[in-house]
């Protein structure tokens, strides 16, 4: 199958600085793609150049076989009106009510009124605001404005949907619910939607996939998974990973040592298990196989898109630890051992 | 106040509504292009023209330059020229205008600089044009601005056109110069004072509360 979105070597800059360098990957219909990445590493630049806002100096853009970076103003207008575009702060316009916004690109696309009214109201039973339409965007909640921006962003049918940070003016509350709109929204209308985030929990509930940016360089490029199994060999990662992975705690690694002595043999470890491996009953099984005591200090099991997900800090301690251990090593996604303590504590 | 002063009065106060309403309307439907210009052709504009956008805003700050009561009489060939005379109420409206545009042109100009570059961003994203963007979002997100503006425009030309009695335009500061001042008719004079701030104030108040009725 073609990639709805297919992006060939695009380098930006902006004067001396370079935004992006040499970015490739493309995009398959129906995806979910996260895009995280530091500040200012050029994610938001890297999403104007998809929705045509800004192009790029070198490199190819192409959506549905269409490249943007050749096509006359003219024609980018166009093209504009199949991308759907969700801000941070939700841009929407001050003058016209939740009915006229959502109307716009409506207006804009040439959509007989008689069908923009029809349309509107179910666009906003989608997104949950049935009745809002004479409200002002001043007097509706952050939550509530994004929603009316989802609204405006998929009225005219587009083909693409990205969202720039569109959770990160919200409460953890509204982000829940908006995150759930949208994953709702990507399979009912099976919508390919590219999302940038600087949190990571946002990508862990949402994301397929996900890209990483550094100083305008693609520098990841897999699902979370993949970055827990292999996160600790990458800096980058690590440091966005720190946010949602579970830390030692302070009083443990005081007394962490790197090799097991007398009376300081508790193994400490993080552990990293997926799908199936995640709903087993493995502190049980520890124990009836190598007869270890098993504790979980931090993390735990949580769901990462549709799948189970478990990514925490656990103690073990007993006879056969080592062995434990090995069988660890090979049953687990990912095994390490960070150290050990004293067995009292 | 006997019935004839009264009479002068109402008389001078049709004259400077005329040419208050008259060049503010000019002021405004000359003056805001001028502003869209200024923005559209400016840095970061949507029809970026560097050195258009600097030529404009230097021509704008020269005719401002300029105090009102010697553009008055600086622009005496130009208003022979467009009313077909220099002297009168009509007359007047031309100088009046002269200096109303570029002074609403800033005015309106800083109006639509407040506009949230986001919006702007948002409807050039949706596929609008050119046209769409200055329509549906410079302009319509600048209206609460824009009344002000016009509210504040209204208001200084009610002061500039007590000039406008130099060139035989009549009007409430004509009046009130030719009787209070000349004629040490004290009566006039007050009655004038008290016509020009229930005129302001009136201005003022409906501006305002047009304003705060379009800011949703
Ligand atoms: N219009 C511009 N002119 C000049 N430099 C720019 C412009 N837009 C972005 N930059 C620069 O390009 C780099 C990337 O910016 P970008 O906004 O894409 O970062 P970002 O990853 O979205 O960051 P954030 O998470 O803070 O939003 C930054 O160093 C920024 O200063
Ligand atoms: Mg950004």
């Amino acid at each position: 199958m073609n990639p709805i979105l297919d992006i060939q070597h695009v380098t930006h800059t902006f004067g001396q600085h370079t935004a992006l360098q040499d970015i490739s990957f493309s995009v398959q219909q129906g995806e979910v793609v996260g895009l995280i990445g530091r500040s200012g590493a050029g994610k938001s630049t890297l999403l104007r150049c998809l929705c045509a806002l800004e192009r790029p100096q070198q490199g190819h853009i192409l959506l549905d076989g269409v490249d943007l970076t050749t096509q006359p103003e003219r024609q980018l207008v166009r093209i504009r009106r199949k991308i759907g575009l969700v801000f941070q702060h939700f841009n929407l316009l001050t003058s016209r009510t939740v009915a006229g916004n959502i109307a716009l690109p409506l207006q804009i696309a040439g959509c007989p009124r008689k069908e923009q009214a029809d349309r509107i109201a179910e666009l906003l039973e989608l997104v949950g605001l049935k009745g809002f339409e004479k409200k002002y965007p001043s007097q509706l909640s952050g939550g509530q404005k994004q929603r009316v921006g989802i609204a405006r962003a998929l009225a005219a049918n587009p083909t693409l949907l990205l969202c720039d940070e569109a959770t990160s003016a919200l409460d953890p509350e509204s982000t829940s619910s908006i995150l759930n709109l949208l994953a709702d929204i990507n399979k009912k209308l099976g919508l390919t939607i590219v999302l940038i985030t600087h949190e990571m929990d946002v990508v862990r509930r949402f994301a397929q996939r996900i890209l990483v940016l550094d100083h305008g360089r693609l520098v990841e490029d897999g699902t979370l998974l993949d970055f827990l199994r292999d996160g600790q060999n990458n800096r980058t990662l690590q440091t966005l990973l720190a946010d949602i992975r579970p830390s030692l705690p302070a009083f443990l690694t005081e007394t962490l040592a790197s090799a097991p002595q007398q009376g300081h043999n508790k193994a400490i470890i993080r552990l990293v298990l997926s799908g199936d491996n995640a709903s087993e009953p493995l502190f049980s099984a520890l124990h009836e196989q190598f007869n270890v005591r098993t504790a979980l200090l931090q993390g735990g099991v949580t769901t990462v898109g549709e799948h189970l997900s478990g990514d925490m800090i656990l103690s073990l301690e007993g006879e056969k630890t080592e062995q434990a251990l090995s069988h660890l090593k090979t049953a687990a996604q990912n095994m390490e051992v960070l150290g050990y303590v004293p067995s009292h504590s | 106040m006997s019935p004839l002063i009264l009479k002068l009065i109402l008389h001078s106060t049709w004259q400077t509504l005329e040419m208050v309403v008259a060049s503010t309307a000019l002021s405004v439907i000359l003056g805001l292009p001028l502003a869209l210009f200024m923005i559209a052709t400016g840095p970061q504009g949507l029809y970026r023209l560097p050195f258009a956008a600097r030529l404009m805003g230097m021509v704008v700050d020269a005719v401002r330059a300029v105090p009102f009561i010697i553009l008055l009489v600086l622009l005496i060939p130009v208003t022979r020229f467009i009313a077909g005379t220099s002297l009168g109420t009509e007359a007047a409206i031309v100088p009046l205008s002269i200096a109303g545009i570029p002074y609403f042109a800033r005015i309106a100009e800083m109006a639509l600089r407040e506009v949230d570059s986001g919006l702007v961003d948002a409807v050039r994203a949706m596929g609008g044009t050119r046209m769409t963007i200055i329509r549906s979002v410079l302009i319509a997100e600048a209206l609460p601005g824009l009344v002000t503006g016009v509210t504040v425009t209204l208001i200084t030309m009610v002061g500039a056109s007590a000039m406008a009695g130099v060139i035989g335009a009549g009007g409430l500061g004509d009046l009130a110069i030719r009787y209070g001042y000349q004629r040490f008719n004290t009566t006039v004079m007050f009655g004038v004072v008290v016509v020009l701030i229930i005129m302001v104030s009136l201005m003022q108040v409906i501006g305002n509360s047009l304003a705060r009725w379009l800011k949703h």
